[in-house]
């Protein structure tokens, strides 16, 4: 009896526990470093892996580099070769960090909620701190987070003729937006 | 004065060429420029595989199996384990149940509309661009991603 009880009350908690993190693999990063002179130095990636846990504040993201999806082939080479991304060395952009602000969101109360979100950016071998300003809506059990910002790319390490010649922006515009059900 | 009409011609000549070379090189950067990616579904497959099996491969030696399979189109057969709805878009994933690891396919503008009458456990064929195989941190399993998919039609 007792250890029935006790295996039923370690079931709750960890449910309880995976409940707090939320999990999504479809969440989507674009980027958008296209200038007057160049208008295709843009992608979307549809297949990023994110997490939130709501009890501690918690932001993970891990984006496939390789799965920026560009509409120019010629691009598409460009940004994942050695001199570029370099994706097959470097596989994977990462974000960990937390909400500054967790306790002006109420996850149990369906509303629009701005906050600051603020940790680790890595894009290949460089790791720089970032912060952003998110909305994330709270519908039922659903949380809509969005956030959008630019980066310096010469924080990461990246600079060079293209930059040079005003093909290609030096601060991007990231657009970022999960929906953790 | 012979000499004179020689040199004209010469130059003549060197202009022409010149133009030729400009103009190709003109041809080429707009070409280049302005091509777009070709409906997935009309590409050839590197391979067609089983999907399980193949994110089996991934898990077993995903160094190996990235040098075979990323960047190529790569048809994938199976059932679908979860579809993933999202605004305007969806993905369709194959999941080892048994370990976690999954293969999710992004849909070209284009084929959307088909891909959103799929339900779970239908038997499907989806042919893509394959990104390879990345360890998530986050998941702690092997995930295959791809791009500019199409369902397709045996």
């Amino acid at each position: 009896m007792k250890k029935t009880f006790f295996l039923c009350t370690l079931l709750l908690a960890t449910a309880f526990l995976f409940a707090q993190k939320k999990i999504t693999t479809s969440a989507t990063v674009a980027f958008d470093a296209t200038t007057s002179m160049d208008n295709l130095p843009k992608a979307e990636n549809k297949t990023v892996i994110a997490a939130i846990d709501t009890k501690t504040g918690v932001v993970q993201f891990e984006a496939s580099v390789k799965n920026f999806a560009f509409a120019n082939p010629s691009m598409q080479d460009h940004f994942n070769g050695a001199r570029w991304m370099n994706s097959d060395q470097f596989s994977k952009f990462t974000f960990t960090g937390k909400i500054d602000d967790l306790s002006k969101i109420n996850f149990s109360k369906d509303g629009s909620y701005t906050v600051s979100v603020s940790g680790n950016l890595t894009i290949k071998d460089a790791t720089k701190p970032l912060s952003v300003t998110a909305t994330a809506i709270i519908t039922g059990n659903t949380i809509s987070v969005s956030s959008s910002f630019s980066i310096k790319l010469s924080d990461y390490n990246m600079s060079g003729g293209s930059f040079d010649s005003g093909k290609v922006s030096k601060e991007p515009k990231i657009s970022v937006s999960a929906e953790f059900k | 004065m012979k000499q004179s009409k020689k040199t004209r011609s010469l130059f003549k000549k060197i202009l022409v060429s010149l133009l030729i070379v400009l103009l190709a090189g003109a041809g080429i950067y707009w070409y280049v420029a302005n091509e777009t990616f070709a409906d997935t579904i009309k590409r050839r497959s590197a391979f067609t595989v089983n999907a399980l099996d193949f994110i089996k491969e991934f898990q077993l030696n995903d160094t190996a199996a990235n040098s075979k399979y990323a960047d190529k189109i790569i048809t994938v057969n199976g059932a679908v384990s979860e579809i993933e709805a999202a605004d305007t878009t969806v993905n369709i994933k194959f999941i080892d149940t048994s370990t976690g690891s999954y293969a999710i396919f992004a849909f070209q503008q284009q084929h959307l509309t088909e891909a959103k009458t799929l339900k779970i456990g239908d038997m499907v064929s989806i042919k893509g661009s394959c990104s390879g195989g990345i360890r998530s941190e986050i998941l702690g399993t092997e995930v295959i991603a791809f791009k500019r998919c199409a369902l397709n039609k045996k």
